[in-house]
């Protein structure tokens, strides 16, 4: 006889990405009790935004089987003109408009390339990659720019005692999660990833789709750019550096699949977010061996990746449906 | 659909913006001083990212330009790969010496051989090579003894508050044996001072900013106590100042509450820092004395004159009270004034 759906193995199952992250915060919280307190949880949240934003952007293309390397560059790009703006004593808006201005350009830019083109995604964005830090790096002549107070704050400001980084947060999770389950277009987003010949022939307009998430990928990778700034309150020439690699990995943690067509911006995605912030913060509390953090991380990240295939495996044969043919 | 040739040939002309875009090449000449024969010198860094290789490059270009020597020039943006391609093609151009910024230690090694083989001056600016039948000339900060001159300074400074201070030590990336060299100068001046300050803190930033500023909040949160604070390097101050702000913790020296601040490098935002009162104390690596030394060996290798293998960048430390009489000799309060 065959689990049903809702037996409790199944269930555990589902659940193994939120398993993994509570007995990562019990054995942080175990060695180091100050990791368990209120204040260092809204720190971890706070220092996960940046992260969580641009993975949730990377999630809708990583849905649809593509991929985003130039997020980072977006990062730094939008980070060094906002700054110019800013040193040039601009107002405080403008150089938000323009940090979001240059990741809807990368992003349609991105766009463009694969969808009318053709051309590979992860070739697009790692040459856009290198253009845009190499651009960043242009005008900012490789030097650190520091930030008015002003963007500090707007990282330090509290509205009704939530920390506006994490009022942002919400709305970027509750959008993408409305619009991934709710809507024609969230649905569709899954069928491109899933087959796109099959949703080509069910008549949806696939290069659409596409081009649709790499915007919104640029997008968040820019809002992201902007919450790490009012946390950083300077861009520096590394500003962003390796960011894709950080989106990706909260993504995949989070169970989104790299071949497209399955994951989630919520629990998935953001729980990804916060589990690797919660490792480099617990670390950190721990006063850890500065060698340790590397291996700590991977091997964190490899046994939740294990699990989740584990998982899917497991999973798909347990719920797998069974035709049977009478004789 | 698309046709499989034009597919191929638009990924090959991509993927060559791709490898074109790090790479940035240029000439640099002047005319040739009176009595000595203009030299061509290549100069490939391994990466332009922070502001003392920016400091570096311009340092050995204005002095190359200074002497009538012409000057290649490469970056190859952390590729090794890449670097050994760029210094390749300055042998094949016939260069009468290199400067090289290597990526680390051991990778440089073919590099240097390369060079050996074509006869060819090879000296390395700032990052020495490891030890090995490859024959080159490095030009050094000695960044074990300038990190423990400047952290002996901050401890000074922490007993004269006459209290127990918590320290909390930034340290840069773990494969970089300028970084490590640092950090082990700032546990030798910690050494023997334990009664007066106390690690409680040692952040990896892989020379990061953000990893930095999320370290130290980090560690703030652990310790609220932190009142001793030393970084690899000066380009990450600007991490440390937003996590202090956000912590209420960022006062001027001699304000209750000060955090003691100790840097390493020199740069601009440190000579700032100092300026304002905030920084304590920072280790200068002497970009000048460096560009000038790396150019002299390849000169005199080219001469067949006898050249030590390292040539150590004595730098210096500058702090409150010799902020004014030192400033001139720093990189970034040079840099400050462009």
């Amino acid at each position: 006889m065959r689990p049903r759906p809702s037996s409790p193995g199944i269930l555990v199952l589902r659940q193994a990405p939120l398993i993994l992250f509570a007995a990562i915060v019990l054995l942080f919280g175990a060695l180091a009790p100050k990791f368990l307190t209120a204040d260092n949880a809204i720190n971890v949240l706070i220092q996960a935004v940046p992260t969580a934003i641009v993975a949730v952007g990377m999630t809708f293309v990583l849905l649809t089987a593509g991929v985003d390397l130039s997020v980072g560059a977006i990062m730094f790009l939008g980070g060094a003109i906002a700054g110019k703006l800013l040193v040039g004593g601009q107002p405080l808006p403008l150089a938000l408009g323009a940090i979001l201005a240059v990741g809807v350009a990368f992003g349609a830019l991105n766009a463009v390339f694969v969808t009318r083109l053709r051309i590979a995604p992860f070739i697009v964005t790692l040459a856009l990659l290198f253009i845009g830090r190499g651009v960043a790096l242009t005008i900012t002549q490789t030097r650190a720019m520091n930030l008015p107070d002003s963007f500090l704050q707007l990282g330090a400001t509290r509205i009704a005692g939530v920390p506006l980084p994490l009022m942002v947060l919400g709305a970027v999770v509750l959008t993408a999660q409305v619009v991934l389950m709710h809507t024609p277009f969230g649905r569709q987003i899954y069928a491109v990833g899933n087959h796109p010949a099959n949703a080509r022939r069910a008549g949806i307009r696939t290069q659409r789709i596409l081009a649709a998430v790499y915007i919104i990928c640029g997008f968040c990778a820019a809002l992201g750019g902007i919450l790490s700034l009012a946390q950083l309150g300077a861009v520096s020439p590394k500003f962003g550096e390796a960011y894709e690699f950080k989106a990706i990995a909260a993504a995949v943690l989070g169970g989104t699949s790299l071949f497209g067509g399955r994951g989630a911006v919520f629990p998935g995605t953001v729980l990804g977010a916060v589990l690797i912030q919660s490792i480099e913060t617990g670390l950190v509390i721990l006063n850890a061996d500065p060698y340790a953090y590397p291996v700590v991380t991977a091997a964190v990240i490899l046994i939740a990746v294990l699990v989740d295939s584990v998982r899917n495996t497991a999973l798909s044969r347990l719920t797998q449906r069974r035709i049977r043919v009478d004789a | 659909m698309t046709h499989p040739m034009k597919f191929f040939l638009r990924v090959c002309l991509l993927a060559a913006c791709t490898g074109l875009v790090g790479c940035q090449k240029s000439e640099t000449t002047s005319a040739g001083t009176a009595g000595a024969k203009p030299l061509t010198i290549g100069v490939a860094f391994e990466t332009l990212q922070t502001e003392y290789w920016v400091a570096g490059f311009e340092a050995i270009k204005a002095d190359l330009k200074k002497r009538g020597h012409t000057m290649l020039e490469a970056v190859s943006d952390g590729d090794t790969n890449r670097q050994f391609d760029q210094v390749k093609n300055f042998i094949t151009r016939k260069v009468d010496g290199i400067i090289l910024v290597p990526k680390d230690a051991k990778t440089c090694l073919p590099i240097i051989k390369a060079a050996n083989a074509a006869n060819v001056p090879i000296v390395l600016f700032n990052r020495p090579a490891d030890k090995s039948d490859a024959k080159s000339v490095a030009v050094v900060a000695d960044n074990f003894a300038l990190t423990r001159e400047t952290v002996a300074y901050l401890v000074s400074e922490a007993k004269k508050a006459g209290r127990k201070h918590k320290a909390a030590i930034l340290i840069g990336d773990l494969g970089d044996i300028n970084a490590i060299g640092r950090r082990d100068g700032f546990d030798a001046a910690i050494k023997g001072s334990e009664s007066v300050v106390e690690v409680v803190a040692r952040i990896p930033t892989e020379w990061n900013q953000e990893k930095a500023q999320a370290g130290l909040v980090n560690a703030l949160q652990a310790s609220p106590d932190i009142n001793f604070i030393f970084t690899s390097s000066d380009f990450l101050l600007p991490s440390i100042v937003s996590a202090l702000k956000t912590a209420g913790k960022y006062h001027q020296i001699g304000m209750p509450g000060h955090v003691i601040l100790g840097g390493f490098d020199g740069d601009a935002t440190a000579y700032q820092l100092l300026k304002d009162g905030y920084l304590d104390a920072t280790g200068v690596q002497d970009v000048y004395f460096e560009a000038a030394q790396c150019i002299q060996a390849v000169i005199d290798l080219r001469a067949g004159r006898t050249v030590p293998d390292l040539i150590r960048d004595p730098g210096f430390v500058i702090h409150q009270a010799n902020l004014q009489q030192k400033a001139a000799q720093m990189w970034g309060a040079q840099m400050s004034k462009k």
